[in-house]
C-alpha cells in the first residue's frame, strides 16, 4: 500500500459513484427515459477517479467519450450538485448544458469541465489553447485532455502533441486505452498497441499505467500533474484498462477476455479487497459505503426525472453571442 | 464611422494597421499562423508585428491548421482574443471540423457557458493562376453553419474597420481577404475605428437595378455600373460586407426600390451565397420584381490553373454587365 487508507476509501467511494451512475443510467436508458446514445465507462472508473482527485476547479479537463463519471465527480466535488450531470443526460432544463449538450457535451467551466466534443479527438486541438492561455498568463494550471485509444488515429492527436511539445504547454494527455475503438482492437488500428510508443517521439514524458489499479493511477497522475505545474511542459499517460460495455448489438469479445477483466481485473473489486485487507473496515462496512453511494445516485436519477424539460423555444437561443437571428 | 483624416493605403497596409492597433490596445489579442512571425506572412499582412510585439503574441506555427484553430478556440474560451491566419482559404478543409463543430457551436452546445471569439483571417479568391488549391472562394462551404460569422471586406477602409470590429466581437469570425484586393489602394482613416458587422454598404446609389456583390465582385459591379451608365442604366451596387449573418434589410430595401436584382459572387453557382440571396429576394420581393433574380457566379467547376481556363470560369465585369442586361430586358 502506497496510499493512506482514508484516501483509498475516498477514491473507492468515487469509483463506486461512477459505477452506480453508469448502471443506473443504463437501466433508465433501456427503459427509454434517456434519449440518444449511451457510452458508459464501467471498468474504467480508476482512471477517472484518479484524474478527478488531482485536478482543481481552476484547471481544465476535456472529458472523453465515456465521460459521465468524471463529469459527475467534478460537479459533485466542486459544486455539490452531481445530479445536474444526470439531468443533462435526461435532456432536462436543469442539466449543466441546459439540455443542449447531453452525454457528449456536458460542461461547466466553474468546475474545470470544458466539455466533451463528440468528434473524437477534436478537443485535442482545443486543449492547446487553454494551455496556452495558462502559459501566457503564467498560471500554474493543468489543461487535461482525456482521450480514448481510437482517437490516436486522428490527425489532431499528432498536431496536438507536436505543438504542445514545441511550445512546452501545460497539457496532461490522459489516454484511456480500453482495448477497442468500438469494434477495432488497438493492435489492428494503430502501428503500436502501446500508444506511448507513438507519443514518445514528441519528446515528452510518456508513462504506461495499470488503469485498473487505483493506487498506481493516483500516484502516476500526481507525478504528472506536479511535473506540469512546475512549468516543464506536456506529459503523456497511457492507462491500460478495459471497458465493460460491448457494442450496441451485444458482446463481441472472446469469453475468456471478458471473464478475465470482469472477474480478475475489476478496479472496484481490487480496491475493495485492499481496503478490507489493510484497514479496520469490514466487508459489511464497505457494503454500507456502496449502499450509501447508490442511494445518492438514485436520488440524482429521481431529480433528473422530476426536472422540467427545456422551453422548446430555447432551441434558438445562444446561437450567436449578443445577436438574435431571425428564424 | 469616419473620423480622423484619411490617408491612401493599400488593403494590406490597412489590415496591418488594424492588427497593430488591436495588439497595442488589448493584451488578450495575439496572433498565430504559418510564417506570420519574422517573415510577416505570405502576403505581408503581419509584417513588422513580430518585431514590435514579440514571438509570444505573434506566433509562428507548424503546418497544423487544425491545431491552429483549436488553439485559437481554446484560448478564446479562456478570454483571449486570437487572430489566426490560415494562409490560403483552400486549406480551411484541414480545420473544417474545428471551425464548424467547435468554434461555431461552442457557445450554443454548452448553452452559453463558453464564447469562442476568434478571428480567422484567410486569403481567398482566384484570378492569378493559383490553381485548384490556392484560388477558391469558400463562403459557400460555411454558409450552412449557424453560429459562424463570415466577414468579407471590399475596400481598404472596410478591411481595417471590419477587422477591428471582428476582433472586438464575441463570435467566431471567418475573415475573408480576396487576394486580388490586397494591392488596391484607398482612403483609410487614421487611428482606431470599427465598421459595423452585419451592415451592408451601398457602394453606389442607383434606381434601375440592384447588384449585391462581395469582395472583388464589388469592384467588377462598380465597373459594370460605370459602363452601363453610358447607356442610361442606373445601377445600385451593394457591398454585402458581412456574408453571414447577412444584412437582408438593406438588400431587400434596395430591391424593393429598383425592382431588379443581380447577385454577384465569385464562388461556384450551386448552393452558394448567390443562390441564398436570390431565394431571399424572391421570397420577400416577388411582387416588386420586374424580372427574375440573376446570379452571376463562378461556374460549377474546380479552379483550373491556366489563366485562359481560369478566366473562362470566373465571373468578371462582363458577366455582371450581361446579368444586368438580362434583368433589364
Amino acid at each position: 500500500m502506497t496510499l493512506d487508507i482514508e484516501t483509498l476509501v475516498d477514491l473507492y467511494r468515487d469509483m463506486w459513484l461512477i459505477r452506480a451512475f453508469e448502471f443506473g443510467l443504463e437501466r433508465e436508458f433501456k427503459k427509454g427515459n434517456v434519449p440518444g446514445m449511451l457510452h458508459t465507462g464501467v471498468g474504467q472508473e480508476a482512471t477517472q477517479a484518479a484524474l478527478a482527485a488531482h485536478l482543481h476547479a481552476t484547471d481544465a479537463f476535456f472529458p472523453d467519450h465515456r465521460c459521465h463519471g468524471i463529469n459527475a465527480l467534478a460537479q459533485e466535488k466542486h459544486q455539490g450538485d452531481g445530479e445536474r450531470i444526470m439531468a443533462e443526460l435526461f435532456g432536462r432544463a436543469t442539466g449543466v448544458s441546459g439540455g443542449k449538450g447531453g452525454s457528449l457535451h456536458s460542461a461547466n467551466p466553474e468546475v474545470g469541465n470544458f466539455g466533451d466534443n463528440a468528434v473524437e479527438g477534436s478537443y485535442m486541438a482545443t486543449v492547446l489553447g487553454v494551455a496556452l492561455a495558462y502559459q501566457m498568463r503564467r498560471q500554474p494550471n493543468v489543461a487535461c485532455c482525456i482521450i480514448g485509444d481510437g482517437t490516436v488515429g486522428r490527425g489532431e492527436f499528432h498536431e496536438s502533441l507536436n505543438m504542445a511539445a514545441i511550445w512546452k504547454l501545460p497539457v496532461l494527455y490522459a489516454l484511456v486505452n480500453n482495448g477497442y475503438a468500438i469494434s477495432m482492437p488497438v493492435g489492428k488500428g494503430h502501428a503500436s498497441a502501446d500508444i506511448v510508443d507513438l507519443a514518445r517521439g514528441y519528446g515528452m514524458p510518456c508513462v504506461v499505467v495499470d488503469g485498473n489499479d487505483i493506487e498506481l493511477a493516483y500516484a502516476e497522475v500526481q507525478k504528472a500533474v506536479d511535473y506540469i505545474r512546475g512549468g516543464n511542459g506536456p506529459y503523456f499517460l497511457e492507462f491500460k484498462t478495459w471497458r465493460w460495455q460491448g457494442l450496441f448489438s451485444g458482446e463481441f469479445r472472446p469469453a475468456e477476455e471478458v471473464r478475465y477483466w470482469k472477474e480478475e481485473r475489476d478496479p472496484l473489486k481490487l480496491a475493495r479487497a485492499k481496503i478490507i485487507e489493510n484497514s479496520a473496515l469490514t466487508a459489511d462496512d464497505v457494503d454500507r459505503i456502496e449502499a450509501e453511494v447508490k442511494a445518492e445516485v438514485e436520488g440524482w436519477i429521481d431529480y433528473a426525472k422530476q426536472s422540467p424539460m427545456p422551453e422548446p423555444a430555447k432551441a434558438t437561443a445562444n446561437v450567436y453571442v449578443g445577436w438574435t437571428v431571425e428564424n | 464611422m469616419t473620423q480622423s483624416p484619411a490617408r491612401t493605403r493599400t488593403f494590406v497596409q490597412a489590415l496591418t494597421e488594424a492588427l497593430d492597433l488591436a495588439l497595442e490596445r488589448d493584451p488578450n489579442v495575439y496572433m498565430l499562423g504559418e510564417d506570420i512571425g519574422e517573415m510577416g506572412g505570405d502576403f505581408g499582412v503581419t509584417r513588422g508585428l513580430w518585431a514590435k510585439y514579440g514571438e509570444t503574441r505573434v506566433r509562428d506555427t507548424p503546418l497544423s491548421e487544425a491545431a491552429i484553430i483549436g488553439t485559437a478556440v481554446g484560448s478564446a474560451m479562456m478570454g483571449m482574443r486570437p487572430v489566426a491566419e490560415i494562409m490560403f482559404a483552400d486549406f480551411l478543409g484541414e480545420c473544417y471540423d474545428q471551425l464548424v463543430n467547435n468554434a461555431a457551436k461552442m457557445h450554443y452546445m454548452f448553452d452559453g457557458q463558453f464564447k469562442a471569439p476568434i478571428v480567422v483571417r484567410t486569403a481567398c479568391g482566384g484570378g492569378f493562376g493559383g490553381g485548384p488549391h490556392h484560388s477558391q472562394s469558400v463562403e459557400g462551404w460555411f454558409l450552412n453553419v449557424p453560429g459562424l460569422v463570415i466577414v468579407a471586406p471590399a475596400t481598404p477602409a472596410d478591411a481595417k474597420g471590419l477587422l477591428l470590429a471582428s476582433i472586438e466581437n464575441d463570435n467566431p469570425i471567418l475573415f475573408l481577404e480576396h487576394k486580388a484586393l490586397y494591392r488596391i489602394k484607398g482612403d483609410v482613416p487614421e487611428g482606431y475605428y470599427t465598421t459595423p458587422l452585419r451592415q451592408a454598404r451601398i457602394a453606389r446609389e442607383g434606381k434601375d437595378v440592384t447588384v449585391v456583390a462581395t469582395m472583388k465582385m464589388v469592384h467588377e459591379a462598380l465597373a459594370a455600373a460605370a459602363e452601363l451608365e453610358k447607356e442610361g442604366i442606373n445601377v445600385e451596387v451593394i457591398d454585402l460586407r458581412t456574408i453571414l449573418p447577412y444584412d437582408a434589410e438593406t438588400v431587400l430595401a434596395s430591391v424593393r426600390k429598383t425592382g431588379r436584382a443581380v447577385v454577384a459572387n465569385e464562388a461556384p453557382r450551386t448552393g452558394g451565397l448567390a443562390s441564398e440571396l436570390s431565394a431571399v429576394i424572391g421570397e420577400a420581393c416577388f411582387r416588386d420584381l420586374k424580372a427574375p433574380v440573376e446570379r452571376v457566379t463562378g461556374l460549377d467547376t474546380p479552379i483550373p490553373f491556366s489563366l485562359v481556363l481560369e478566366k473562362y470560369i470566373l465571373p468578371g465585369k462582363e458577366q455582371v454587365v450581361e446579368g444586368i442586361r438580362r434583368v433589364m430586358k
